[in-house]
């Protein structure tokens, strides 16, 4: 029984990784979209936090919680630096422009030599544990109880249901939503530092428009509504084509075929604000 | 949630479902991405395999034993590489892995095999660092740095090149590293490089660059690049009013027949390097050429063939290897054993592996003639 | 050289303004953002190399059919994944993931017909003809697809602008409610406006798939990625921007490998589609529809 389960952890360990990673890349964007902004550059983000992770590591010998913390800091100072600009944009238009930003990192990715350009860096140190997932995401989670109740968390809902009318009773809505994007750019790049110390291998092709819409399918598909949602929704998308396996050739096919089942009948996520509610409780 | 708990009970019995797999007989992990854009070059890969182990258990296996192939989809993407070698080593308990089909896949992957002193073969890995990982990492794809310095050097000599003209895809470690090797032996000539220019992964069009390439005038193109982009480019090319006279010289992507297929006459002249071509007239490749066309339907490529050569190579390193039954003590042998192979006789030539556990085979330089690919210099 | 590479950005530009066409339409009339238009695209390429290589029809009837092929394709995916959610109340990003799902199903089961290798028409089927003027050169096909796209523009504004099924299109795009109060069939609408849109991607495909001889299960994806950046850029459910978008990102494509660095080619777009959208908040065509207090 014990090789068994020795067997079983070993072989499923590396999926729990990428569940935990997709459930911090799924609240980061779900920051942005809790205050109504939709952004697709977090893949970027978790890009420069890898890279970044990954450098101060091989090159430096770094250790690992500074070099996680410095993957994480880059990209939140970018977030600040074109998020004044860019957040005055709204809707489809934000993230287009998002989107874009993510193009000009990758193709920067592709071009300096530190990152090894399109070759990618090999041989990042095997550090990640999963001690260091369960912490990071544990921690994020308790903010994010905390900053509901806050003036934070009730300025964002304010902002996610009519912006105008909360720029008129005074929220100074451009610090919020700003403040909003660097962090969800901060928890994407400390998940794409985590991510690279346990693959020993990234490359920009990770991090572009495919990966980008992955990150938002997670939020959307598990509700937006609350923050639970995002987790389900990533954890469920990161296993699913490991369970669709044995259906071989039709795997793609079946993913696609559940993801548009799951969307059409709970179009609003599988997690919704009245998900926790008591029966009697609900409106 | 009913569509959750449903999800639920699958996972329960596929997972009670793996543990009862019977007793092996030679088990192989095959890491190929047979979905996806990548499954062009990983369901050739699949069928080599396929079709040697066929052969070889219709001839009694490895010592009495036959050969299990078992495949799984590894979608060109890098944890999904990681969690199919995982399978194959704690959960199948193979005795050896082959794959996986990309060297980024493989970059990530590998490492794992190696940490568990299982062999990993990669038979279409051609980025420089992979055997490097450690002991148990092979690989029989050759890599572009053997093979397209001879093709340059053979060029220069027949064609009697001065300047040049280099066209690469600069998105893909693929046909950049091709491009490195290439520079590196543009450089040993002394050749003149006219202008370097670039394109992605998925380009359809290149009349840019071949605009502006046409108006240098080079005595050659030299272009690392996909089977795709290459035809398109020679396509192209040619419509834009390059003359034959300056022929293109390619990486590993110019050697594959769906050039001809997809670029036709305008593939005439082209030159590249491989040591297996399609053509190739010895009795072991025409038998290979034929049972592959009549099983799978269509030409085998090169990734066909070094997948057909890998698995016989493996067959050479079990055979020799004293087998106890025991895993642990099993994978370490067969490592062992593989690593003395020398003097095999594939499709694609002679084969041994080097210290390197890297292939040591010799390269043809190629020519397209007449919609055939043939000797260009031996 | 100049002139050439003009000519160049001009085929190119038009390529992407062909596809665009249909994408805007879903895109900015329909506001639904559909990532299977790829598919879209991809499928009417194929469905034309079957007519001529199967059928063994000519270029037309092939065109023809690629059209009534992608058509009927967006058709079944409204009906299947948009439709049930307009009956519900929504997240708006709720359509997108639908589409997702389906470009999902329908890569899966064109890479189970076709593979994943690349094929092309036949060599003979259409001439190769260029036609040379001064110091530019274009091919036959390339000059078809200038045209075509340019003529589906003014067909498609006519449409719009001078029709009571155009006057439908734009009332259900304005305000979908108040439409529906007025007697506009609004499903009807938005099942035909599917399949308009889904018949010019796929003429956009098989034209492509034509003069670039590679057709493959992911042909549409790179595609895809320009779409989205040309209807923001050219303002959604725009015609004249969908165009304008498409010939913009082909100048710049094909000019920043000309002249400046072709390794930074994708970065000089995207960032020059940043730039603009600072200016230009909806698109240059857009309205933005900007609540000011």
């Amino acid at each position: 029984m014990g090789e068994f389960l020795a067997a079983t952890w070993y072989t499923y360990n590396t999926l729990l990784y990428t569940v935990l990673v997709n459930g911090l890349l799924a609240l980061s964007i779900y920051l942005t979209l809790a205050c109504g902004q939709l952004s697709l550059g977090n893949a970027a983000f978790m890009g420069m936090g890898a890279y970044t992770a990954a450098i101060l590591t091989m090159k430096a010998s770094a250790p690992f919680g500074l070099a996680l913390a410095a993957g994480g800091a880059l990209p939140a100072l970018v977030a600040l630096i074109i998020g004044i600009p860019t957040l005055r944009l709204s809707g489809v238009y934000l993230a287009m422009a998002t989107l874009g930003f993510g193009e000009v990192v990758r193709v920067a990715f592709l071009n300096l030599s530190i990152t090894g350009g399109s070759l990618g860096l090999n041989g990042v140190p095997a550090k990640t544990e999963l001690w260091h997932l369960v912490l990071v995401l544990g921690v994020l989670i308790y903010s994010l109880v905390k900053l509901r109740g806050s003036r934070f968390g009730r300025a964002w809902e304010a902002i996610n249901e009519d912006e105008t009318a909360a720029a008129v009773m005074g929220i100074r809505t451009t610090f919020y939503k700003v403040w909003a994007f660097a962090a969800g750019a901060f928890i994407a790049g400390v998940a794409g530092g985590l991510n690279a110390h346990f693959t020993f291998f990234i490359s920009p092709r990770e991090y572009g428009f495919e990966f980008a819409v992955d990150i938002l399918t997670f939020a959307i598909l598990g509700g937006t509504q609350t923050f639970w949602g995002p987790l389900v929704g990533s954890t469920i998308l990161t296993v699913l084509p490991e369970l669709l396996r044995f259906m071989g050739p039709y795997r793609l096919a079946i993913n696609g075929l559940i993801l548009l089942l799951v969307v059409i009948y709970l179009p609003n996520g599988i997690v919704s604000r009245n998900t926790f509610k008591k029966k009697a409780d609900r409106g | 949630m009913k569509l959750q708990s449903k999800i639920l009970a699958f996972t329960i019995a596929i997972l009670s479902l793996a543990t009862l797999s019977p007793a092996a007989e030679i088990r192989i992990g095959i890491a190929a991405a047979v979905s996806g854009p990548i499954a062009k070059y990983g369901v050739p890969i699949k069928n080599g395999f396929t079709l040697a182990a066929e052969e070889i258990n219709a001839r009694g296996g490895i010592k009495g034993s036959k050969i299990e192939l078992i495949v799984e989809d590894e979608q060109a993407k890098k944890e999904e590489a990681i969690n199919v070698f995982k399978k194959f080593i704690f959960k199948d308990k193979v005795l050896a892995i082959f794959g996986p089909t990309l060297s980024n896949s493989a970059f990530a992957s590998d490492p794992i095999a190696n940490a568990q002193k299982t062999v990993v073969f990669g038979t279409s890995n051609t980025v420089e660092g992979i055997t490097a990982i450690g002991p148990y990492v092979f690989r029989n794809s050759v890599a572009e740095a053997d093979i397209l310095p001879k093709v340059i050097s053979v060029a220069k000599r027949k064609l009697g090149l001065k300047k040049v003209a280099v066209l690469y895809g600069n998105d893909d470690s693929f046909t950049k590293s091709g491009y490195d090797v290439f520079k590196r032996a543009i450089e040993a000539e002394a050749l003149q490089v006219l202008t370097t220019e670039t394109f992605a992964k998925g380009d359809i069009d290149f009349s840019a660059q071949l605009t502006k390439i046409k108006s240098l005038n080079p005595d050659v193109i030299i272009c690392s690049a996909f089977v795709e982009e290459g035809a398109n480019i020679l396509l192209q090319g040619r419509k834009l009013g390059i003359p034959e006279r300056i022929r293109f010289i390619g990486g590993n992507g110019f050697n594959s027949p769906k050039l001809m297929e997809i670029a036709g006459k305008a593939a005439e002249g082209s030159i590249s390097g491989s040591p297996w071509f399609i053509d190739d007239p010895n009795a072991r490749n025409q038998k290979f050429v034929r049972a592959y066309s009549s099983k799978f339907g269509q030409p085998p490529d090169q990734f066909s063939a070094q997948a057909y050569d890998a698995l016989y190579i493996m067959a050479e390193g079990i055979k020799a290897a004293k087998l106890t039954g025991n895993l642990e003590k099993d994978r370490t042998a067969v490592r062992d054993a593989l690593a003395m192979v020398k003097g095999f006789q594939g499709v694609g030539g002679k084969f041994s592996f080097n210290e390197n556990r890297d292939a040591e085979q010799k390269g043809r330089v190629l020519v397209i003639k007449n919609g055939k690919f043939s000797l260009y210099s031996e | 050289m100049f002139l050439q590479q003009l000519a160049n950005a001009l085929a190119l530009g038009s390529v992407y303004a062909l596809f665009a066409l249909g994408f805007t339409l879903i895109f900015g009339v329909l506001e639904i953002i559909t990532l299977a238009h790829g598919t879209i695209f991809m499928v009417g390429a194929f469905a034309g190399l079957v007519a001529v290589t199967r059928l063994h029809l000519g270029i037309g009837a092939a065109i023809f059919m690629a059209m009534l092929a992608a058509g009927a394709l967006g058709w079944l995916i409204d009906l299947v994944a948009v439709r049930p959610l307009r009956k519900r109340s929504f997240h708006h990003l709720a359509p997108m993931i639908a589409t997702i799902g389906c470009a999902m199903v329908i890569t899966s089961v064109f890479q189970g017909l076709f593979g994943a290798e690349a094929y092309r028409f036949p060599f003979d089927f259409f001439p190769t003809t260029a036609y040379v003027l001064g110091s530019i050169q274009l091919t036959l096909l390339q000059l078809i697809i200038i045209a075509v796209s340019f003529g589906f523009m003014m067909i498609i504004i006519f449409l719009l602008h001078k029709t009571k099924w155009g006057t439908a299109v734009r009332a259900v795009a304005e305000n979908r409610r108040t439409a529906a109060l007025l007697g506009i069939p609004v499903d009807r609408v938005y099942q035909i406006t599917s399949f308009t849109a889904s018949a010019l991607g796929g003429a956009a495909g098989i034209l492509t798939g034509l003069s670039f001889n590679t057709l493959h299960t992911f042909m549409g994806v790179p595609m895809l990625h320009r779409g989205v950046a040309i209807v923001i850029l050219g303002g959604m459910g725009d015609i004249r921007g969908a165009v304008l978008g498409g010939l913009i990102l082909g100048f710049s494509e094909i000019m920043s490998v000309a002249y400046l660095s072709s390794d930074f080619r994708d970065a000089i777009s995207f960032g020059l589609l940043f730039l603009i959208l600072l200016v230009r908040p909806a698109g240059i065509f857009g309205k933005t529809g900007e609540r000011k207090v």
